[in-house]
């Protein structure tokens, strides 16, 4: 299946710096009363296709178990893609041998949730830094010494730093640590896998501002996967919505948050609670009905259409393709319409300063 | 109405929880950890009253405190009033009755909180029959009737499934189901929505709130999110460093925060609802550490207003304007921050603590935490109490480059006991 029109990335460059099509991700689920065979597959990810551009931010937003963190996996090969084309620079990653693999890893690094457990506490955070030089049979003594330095204090951190252990450092700062590592290898991509979830709001700031100015500094293209929906829209360009395997809906950042078109990113977004006692006392919110359904045996048709208020038989039979609904901006549905009512609301004090 | 407590009223005038002077504080290898240092609140009947605050600042120390929950090993001093009853230092058969029945809890991870084992019918049962003389008949009668009541689709048939048939939202709207079968008068919640997706989310807030009609139950909201306080509290209290530094209507803390922790909680939040060109005011610095006491206001080495007062002294919840409106908060400075709001902080992209100046000590962890998951609590230590060099009280752009001259020189890391709290 070839990209549907208007699918392209919004890419400042003109070629897209990753090209992602119809990735298929299904893992076999085991079971049997005396052997254990495979009796089912989980569809993890079912046919996504999306791609990022230079210098751009692309956001996957969705909940637990729609498949964004698989798709990042995925893509960084981590876990090996059931079918479909991730392409990098123009290189199809899928069919790479894993030492051709480590070659591309120098321009696609990653970042993990966790700043805890993606650390290893016996090793001076200077040397966990400076590993990937060494992984990559480029680390020159003196040159890597400065060169760690030197992202050290790019990720707001001080060089002095490198010789102490990840125990001494906050959350804040072990995250800010994790980027460093990424960032010595020079990345044109960086996925970033949840990469302020599991920070104090206040110390969360911190590291969205340095990601933009990292960005506007170095170039660099973002794949953001979260959950939280206010820091994507905070950070993206573009963003795109998954549930249960399937991307529902892509666009701009003012697309998708000032015109969502799919139901479930109307409900996604009304149901994000706005730190403002005004908007939360007066907006209307939607509340889906039911759970999200097993990713084993997953519905017909539309995935959607179990909790979807504006469900009929076609949706039922016919799975909705994600088709152009507006300059750069796709949805899967059979109904969309845009609401530009789901986060306007009316001009409201916002905090003491305005 | 539901028929009234008579055995708790004590003292029909008295409000219906009432927190006064709570500490509480733990022994540990690295001294003594003051997780709660005195904390004073009224809950009045049908209140909801939120409290904020992020990891280790207290708040579910003092939710697990009013429960009578916290270890032997905790000291607890104060006093917490049930319509005039004490409920601190009573053994766990004293407790009994209060229990479920006059308080009554939920907890953030309803997968710990509910038995595997049992079906959630017989739990609810379990509840209702720890107070009501019913036949279990009666009382699974009542289990369905509850489980309806919090959104949970064909109750009749789910009553007899076990936790792990049930996903995390309605396994947290059982909890619910559980908190409210004996018409509490106070249910305390604490991070009732964290481990829950925005959709679940807004159902089990549904759920909550219907809870709290039918039960006209007063809640006591115990969480970091603030979109969520603001949605469904009356009453908000803040609370930093083990202490509460601001405590308002809800409007009173959102439209004008008048404590500088405050304005920089909500500076520092992402809104989903503007477009993100704004950039976002982070609050240098991490929260204090827990050990020990204090000298001076504890948010003073993060805060832009800071001056040589908030160093020495810690500053005691006072009223804020010249009317008394019961809004409240704790800093010298509180007219200050109350004008200069949110541009009180900058928009900086440096982490302060990293780049602060000779003193910066970053002392080994704890390995105590109050508060859940990986948090923040537990590696800052009394070193965040060493004021940064080039941080400027001036306000704005203050913190706004790290330059390379506020590196630490001289020996990193110095072993715990060399560092003092100032």
């Amino acid at each position: 299946m070839s990209l549907p029109a208007g699918f392209t990335a919004t890419d400042r460059a003109g070629e897209p710096l990753l090209e992602v099509t119809d990735l298929v991700k299904h893992f076999p689920v085991r079971g049997g009363k005396v052997f254990r065979h495979t009796i089912g597959e989980v569809h993890a990810v079912c046919g996504v296709s999306f791609s990022i551009g230079t210098g751009e931010t692309l956001g996957l937003v969705g909940e637990s178990g729609c498949g964004k963190s698989t798709t990042a996996r995925s893509i960084l090969q981590l876990v090996e893609p059931t079918s479909g084309s991730v392409r990098f620079e123009g290189k199809e990653l899928t069919t790479l041998s894993p030492s051709e693999m480590r070659g591309v890893r120098r321009e696609l690094q990653v970042v993990f949730q966790d700043p805890y457990a993606s650390l290893d506490p016996k090793i001076p955070v200077g040397e966990t830094i400076a590993e990937p030089l060494k992984v990559h049979g480029m680390w020159r003594g003196n040159d890597g010494n400065q060169r760690v330095a030197e992202v050290l204090r790019q990720v707001g951190l001080s060089p002095s730093h490198a010789g102490r252990f990840p125990n001494e450092f906050s959350g804040g700062q072990r995250q800010r640590i994790g980027i460093a590592r990424a960032l010595i290898m020079e990345p044109h991509l960086l996925v970033l896998d949840e990469p302020v979830s599991a920070l104090d709001v206040s110390i969360q700031a911190g590291v969205v501002n340095l990601l933009e100015d990292l960005q506007e500094q170095l170039g660099l293209a973002y794949l953001f996967v979260a959950h939280d929906l206010s820091v994507v829209r905070h950070i993206s360009d573009r963003v795109a919505v998954m549930y249960l395997g399937k991307i529902v809906e892509m666009g701009s950042r003012q697309q998708i948050y000032g015109q969502p078109a799919h139901p479930y990113t109307q409900a996604l977004l009304s149901a994000v609670p706005v730190p403002d006692p005004r908007i939360e006392r007066e907006r209307k919110r939607i509340v889906l009905p039911g759970d999200v359904p097993s990713p084993i045996d997953p519905p017909s048709g539309c995935r959607f259409r179990t909790r979807c208020w504006k469900a009929q038989d076609i949706c039922v039979t016919q799975e909705p393709r994600l088709d152009p609904f507006d300059e750069h901006h796709t949805v899967a549905c059979h109904f969309a319409a845009a609401d530009r009512e789901v986060l306007s609301f009316s001009p409201t004090r916002r905090g003491s300063s305005d | 109405m539901k028929p009234s407590h008579s055995k708790f009223a004590q003292d029909p005038h008295a409000p219906l929880l009432s927190i006064e002077g709570l500490e509480v504080s733990f022994r540990t290898a690295e001294g003594t950890v003051n997780a709660v240092r005195g904390i004073s609140l009224d809950l009045q009947p049908g209140e909801v009253l939120g409290i904020v605050g992020e990891s280790g600042s207290g708040k579910s120390v003092t939710a697990m405190a009013t429960m009578g929950l916290l270890p032997r090993s905790a000291s607890v001093r104060g006093s917490v009033r049930f319509r005039g009853e004490e409920l601190l230092h009573r053994n766990e058969r004293q407790l009994m009755p209060f229990r479920g029945k006059a308080i009554s809890m939920i907890f953030q991870d309803p997968m710990t909180s509910l038995n595997p084992v049992y079906s959630v019918g017989w739990q609810i049962v379990e509840a209702i029959l720890a107070h009501q003389d019913l036949s279990k008949e009666e009382a699974l009668k009542i289990a369905i009737e509850l489980l309806r009541k919090v959104g949970i689709p064909n109750p009749e048939d789910r009553v007899g499934n076990y936790p792990h048939e049930f996903s995390g939202g309605m396994r947290q709207r059982v909890v619910i189901a559980i908190a409210i079968a004996n018409n509490p008068e106070v249910i305390l919640a604490d991070e009732p929505t964290t481990a829950l997706d925005v959709t679940v989310q807004a159902q089990v807030l549904e759920a909550l709130r219907a809870a709290l009609s039918s039960t006209h139950a007063a809640l006591l909201l115990i969480t970091h999110d603030l979109g969520v306080i603001a949605g469904i509290a009356n009453r908000v209290l803040v609370m930093y460093a083990g202490r509460p530094v601001e405590i308002g209507t809800v409007d009173e803390i959102f439209y004008d925060p008048s404590m500088p922790y405050t304005l920089g909680l909500l500076g520092s939040l992402p809104r989903v609802d503007t477009d993100g060109t704004e950039r976002l005011r982070p609050i240098p610095g991490s929260p204090p550490s827990m050990i020990g006491e204090p000298v001076g206001c504890p948010f003073a080495p993060r805060c832009p207003l800071a001056a040589d007062i908030c160093r020495e002294s810690e500053p005691p919840l006072r009223s804020v304007g010249s009317v008394d409106t019961g809004h409240l908060a704790a800093c010298h400075f509180a007219e200050d921050a109350r004008i200069r709001g949110a541009s009180l902080f900058a928009a900086t992209s440096s982490d302060i603590d990293a780049t602060r100046g000779a003193g910066g000590v970053a002392p080994p962890e704890s390995g105590l935490s109050f508060g859940h998951g990986p948090d923040e609590a537990r590696a800052p230590g009394p070193g965040n109490y060493v004021i940064a060099e080039g941080f400027s009280p001036a306000g704005p752009g203050g913190y706004e480059t790290a330059p390379d001259a506020q590196e630490t020189s001289g020996d990193p890391v110095l072993p715990p006991d060399e560092t003092e709290i100032p």
